[in-house]
């Protein structure tokens, strides 16, 4: 039997790039983000934009998020996303 | 284009005896040794007389066909620097001369018709320039592979020519004389396929799916076609140094001390002409004269003693000797002046291949991707995450 040299191209020799990252969020009664958790409590100042995404809906899995794009209390800026199906919240760079 | 061939038929036997004329009627066998310690001689050549046996067969299998032979350990620095100096001779007739192998020659004749006026002239001055003792067989072709088939046929001592159209003569002439791969030649017979005539009977297109690459040479070689150009020796300055040693030693301290010495020596030499050793052919003799052989090629110019002394000690540790040493010596067989350290105009792509070569190093040892870049996979797509992904440098 032949080592594996570790040259065989293999899809789990790639890495995703901005990868979501679970957040917790604090949604207020139109399902908005009020606040998030990122170590501490931190309010949501403002929603600055807002889009939605529907893609792949024609696989097992679709894709269906709505994106704030939210300035927070501190001052921070952070896009943050909450699946649709799911129902959980990410954070990720768009 | 036309070409002489030069064949030496049992050059190391010959060598061995214009160096001690007494083996001369003597049924003897020439024997080498690969140079690894334990590994079983080999024949290297014999009296012309002894019959059955082959190059490279078993010193026990030649034994048993011969047992009176006596044995002699094949000298090979000896017998190259022999076939130089005939080389040597040849460049004064033609200067496109190339060494084919130990004992075989070509010699481009095309243009001397103002000097040798025609085949016989060529003829009688090769024979001049080769020693009478060698035998040398010659043929005169159109191409190497005919040359070296016209003077197979020719007697010792004497020269074929070929005509331009050679095919009549091939025809019936043994497939085994086809320079080509043993895997090849076994293929052949196991077609039954047994002359070069019934080659060419084939055509080209079947034997090339045969046999590959190799099978349009098989079948052009079998037609008398060989577009192999000649390939003349280069005129280099070579240097040769060696020592015997003051008693036998396994010693690798008093082999390197030797080689150290050789080695200053060659570098005296050069240091007034700024030129460093690109590559050198090291060899011991042991006392039971079995050879070592080892080429050293330096990947940019050795301009001192100390860097090529590393790379040679490096080499006498990885290799060991076959047995205790008599005698060291070298060839310098490439020179070379430093390499000059250009800057390039391109200084990223420079950069580029170090890291690159620095990133594969690294991965070598220690097995999986290490350093990752970040690759375009989708740039235009809705979903962040299918825009770039991370892939390992190496792929």
């Amino acid at each position: 039997m032949v080592a594996d040299t570790g040259k065989t191209l293999r899809a789990d020799a790639y890495k995703p790039v901005n990868a979501p990252e679970p957040l917790k969020v604090e949604e207020n009664a139109a399902g908005q983000p009020a606040a998030i958790r990122i170590k501490r409590r931190q309010a949501v100042a403002t929603i600055e934009d807002k889009w939605r995404l529907d893609d792949e809906w024609w696989r097992a899995e679709p894709i269906s998020r709505i994106y704030y794009n939210v300035l927070l209390a501190s001052g921070q800026r952070l896009v943050l996303y909450k699946d649709l199906i799911t129902g959980a919240w990410y954070q990720q760079e768009y | 284009m036309r070409i002489l061939c030069v064949l030496l038929p049992h050059f190391p036997w010959r060598c061995e005896v214009r160096r001690n004329p007494t083996l001369a009627g003597k049924p003897a066998l020439v024997v080498q040794s690969k140079d690894v310690a334990g590994s079983p001689k080999l024949v290297l050549d014999w009296a012309p007389e002894l019959d059955g046996l082959q190059t490279g067969m078993p010193l026990q299998q030649a034994l048993a066909l011969h047992g009176q032979a006596a044995l002699i350990s094949a000298d090979i620095p000896c017998y190259r620097a022999a076939f130089h100096e005939i080389l040597d001779a040849l460049e004064h007739i033609s200067p496109l001369v190339e060494e084919a192998d130990l004992a075989c020659a070509y010699v481009g004749i095309d243009g001397l018709q103002l000097i040798y006026p025609d085949d016989n002239a060529i003829i009688a001055a090769v024979r001049a320039a080769v020693p009478e003792a060698f035998l040398p067989r010659m043929g005169i072709a159109g191409n190497k592979f005919l040359a070296y088939l016209a003077a197979r046929r020719s007697p010792p001592g004497g020269h074929q020519v070929f005509p331009g159209d050679a095919a009549p003569l091939l025809k019936d002439l043994p497939c085994d004389v086809l320079p080509v791969s043993l895997k090849s030649l076994e293929k052949l017979r196991e077609f039954g396929l047994k002359t070069l005539g019934q080659v060419t009977t084939l055509p080209t297109g079947p034997v090339q799916s045969q046999f590959g690459p190799e099978g349009k040479r098989i079948w052009e070689l079998a037609a008398g076609i060989d577009n192999t150009p000649l390939y003349p020796r280069m005129m280099e300055t070579a240097r040769e140094e060696s020592a015997t040693l003051p008693s036998v030693t396994v010693s690798l301290e008093a082999i390197l001390f030797t080689v150290e010495t050789l080695l200053r020596r060659v570098f005296d030499s050069l240091i007034s002409k700024g030129m460093g050793v690109r590559s050198l052919d090291l060899w011991t003799r042991t006392w039971n004269a079995e050879q070592w052989e080892r080429t050293i090629r330096f990947k940019e110019p050795a301009m001192d003693l100390k860097n090529a002394l590393a790379r040679v000690k490096r080499i006498l540790e990885d290799y060991p000797q076959p047995g205790p040493v008599e005698q060291v010596g070298m060839k310098i067989t490439g020179l070379g002046y430093p390499r000059g350290r250009q800057r390039s105009l391109f200084s990223d792509m420079r950069a580029r291949e170090h890291l690159a070569e620095d990133i594969k190093q690294l991965e070598s040892r220690l097995g999986n991707p290490q350093i990752y870049k970040v690759k375009e996979v989708e740039p235009w797509s809705r979903i962040p995450e299918r825009r770039y992904a991370l892939t390992p440098t190496s792929r």
